[in-house]
């Protein structure tokens, strides 16, 4: 550097440290040490931290019992409309909803009677998809809730429960427990023994593994945009109203 | 220069001096580190949620993708808090330029695919609608994240780093 002097006593204080430094085998070696040690911490953090995750995952969704309702799969969902004979070439229309969120309710108050007008009649074979993705930020209210719908489906009384908790939703992010959505259970009929079944069914999550299971499936499925999502025969629909909705039905059944 | 920066090397002797070039190797440092930090820090106590953001860019394997989502936010912290404080510089400067070429290449494809999702990069992540994308701003973020680590990958010298406080580089 041309402003310092090759005398001054900064200059030559620092190139007797640079001397030492290239001297001294002990420096480089511990700069090697200390790489090595960060390469192998890092190495444990990030591999162990992974391990960590994956398992307490796992036992996150084995925590519950591994139940599947009566009719339902992780990849065809609950059947909304069973007991109806379907008309002939009815399209499967399937709806992805997670309790915990607001579009979800929004959809179902405008949606909801066309839809159980079309699954009443026959004319979709309707299947409901219920995730549980947004407690993916440490809540429990989806997963609960979604509890509650197939513990009251053990009671024959999954729709009845599946609309009185998108009318009462809980604000997003919030926690619940089973007292706070027992309301729904009794909106939907159920009390005394089948009440109490109902209760100790979702305090124990009894569906919880297949609810995480639906989640994934669906969000295997590509392009899949989270919730409310409505497939008809395979096919993701924009939907604007309740009426291009029957009409898309109409188009999709196979003479 | 210099008074003042001759005079701030003669206070830490084991230095030598200070130049520009190495103050920019600071910022860069800093700014690199910083954003790495805070964007790890973010995700990492949500992991089904970071494993969630980077199945949505569905570049992956669904199950290699969640085990990417728990580990970036992890080598995110390390390698941030490595440029942070100066240390094996030009190694998590590697690090650190890998991540942001594998981000812009990431976010450029869903881009180019129609794919309407969020980065993830501070959390938060997956499908969101198209209206509500910021590709651009995403782009430009992580590339100019980009340079901050080549320049640190071509000259790793900066000031206030312990690499230069122990190693004198």
């Amino acid at each position: 550097m041309a402003q310092n002097r090759p005398d001054s006593p900064r200059d030559s204080r620092s190139a007797k440290i640079q001397a030492a430094q290239k001297a001294g085998p002990s420096a480089g070696a511990s700069r090697m040490t200390i790489a090595a040690i960060v390469f192998i911490v890092a190495v444990i953090a990030v591999v162990g931290g992974v391990i960590l995750t994956q398992k307490s995952s796992e036992k996150k969704a084995a925590a519950g019992g591994n139940s599947v309702p009566t009719g339902a799969s992780a990849t065809a969902g609950y059947p909304g409309n069973t007991g109806v004979t379907l008309v002939s070439g009815a399209p499967t229309l399937a709806l992805y909803e997670d309790f915990q969120c607001p579009n979800c309710a929004l959809f179902e108050k405008t949606f909801g009677p066309t839809i159980k007008e079309l699954a009443g009649a026959g004319k979709v074979k309707l299947e409901y998809h219920i995730l549980n993705f947004l407690d993916d930020s440490g809540g429990n209210q989806s997963t609960t809730v979604a509890n509650g719908v197939f513990c009251a489906a053990d009671a024959g009384r999954f729709q009845a429960f599946h609309d009185a908790a998108f009318v009462g939703q809980f604000p997003e992010g919030q926690n619940v427990t089973v007292d706070d959505i027992t309301k729904f259970a009794e909106t939907a009929g159920l009390s005394g023994d089948s009440l109490s079944t109902w209760k100790t069914c979702v305090k124990a999550g009894k569906y919880t593994k297949f609810i995480t299971d639906t989640n994934d499936a669906a969000f295997k499925i590509s392009g899949f945009r989270g919730t409310p999502t409505v497939i008809l025969n395979g096919k993701t629909l924009e939907l604007s109203t309740p009426e291009s909705l029957a009409a898309a039905v109409q188009a999709a059944t196979t003479k | 220069m210099t008074t003042d920066l001759a005079g701030r090397s003669a206070t830490a002797p084991t230095e030598d001096a200070v130049t520009r070039l190495d103050w920019v190797g600071t910022l860069a440092r800093l700014v690199l580190g910083i954003v790495l930090l805070v964007a790890g820090a973010l995700k990492v106590g949500h992991p089904a949620a970071s494993a969630r953001a980077v199945q949505a860019y569905q570049l992956l394997p669904y199950d290699v993708a969640r085990l990417i989502g728990y580990g970036l936010p992890m080598v995110e912290i390390i390698v941030g808090s490595l440029l942070v404080i100066g240390l094996l510089t030009r190694g998590a400067a590697v690090v650190a330029s890998l991540l942001m070429a594998a981000f812009v290449i990431g976010i450029v494809s869903a881009w180019v695919r129609g794919l309407a999702i969020d980065c993830g990069c501070f959390g938060g992540g997956g499908t969101i609608a198209k209206a509500d994308t910021s590709y651009p701003l995403e782009v430009a973020r992580d590339a100019g994240l980009l340079l901050c680590g080549l320049y640190l990958l071509w000259r790793p010298r900066s000031a206030l780093s312990l690499d230069r406080r122990w190693y004198g580089i």
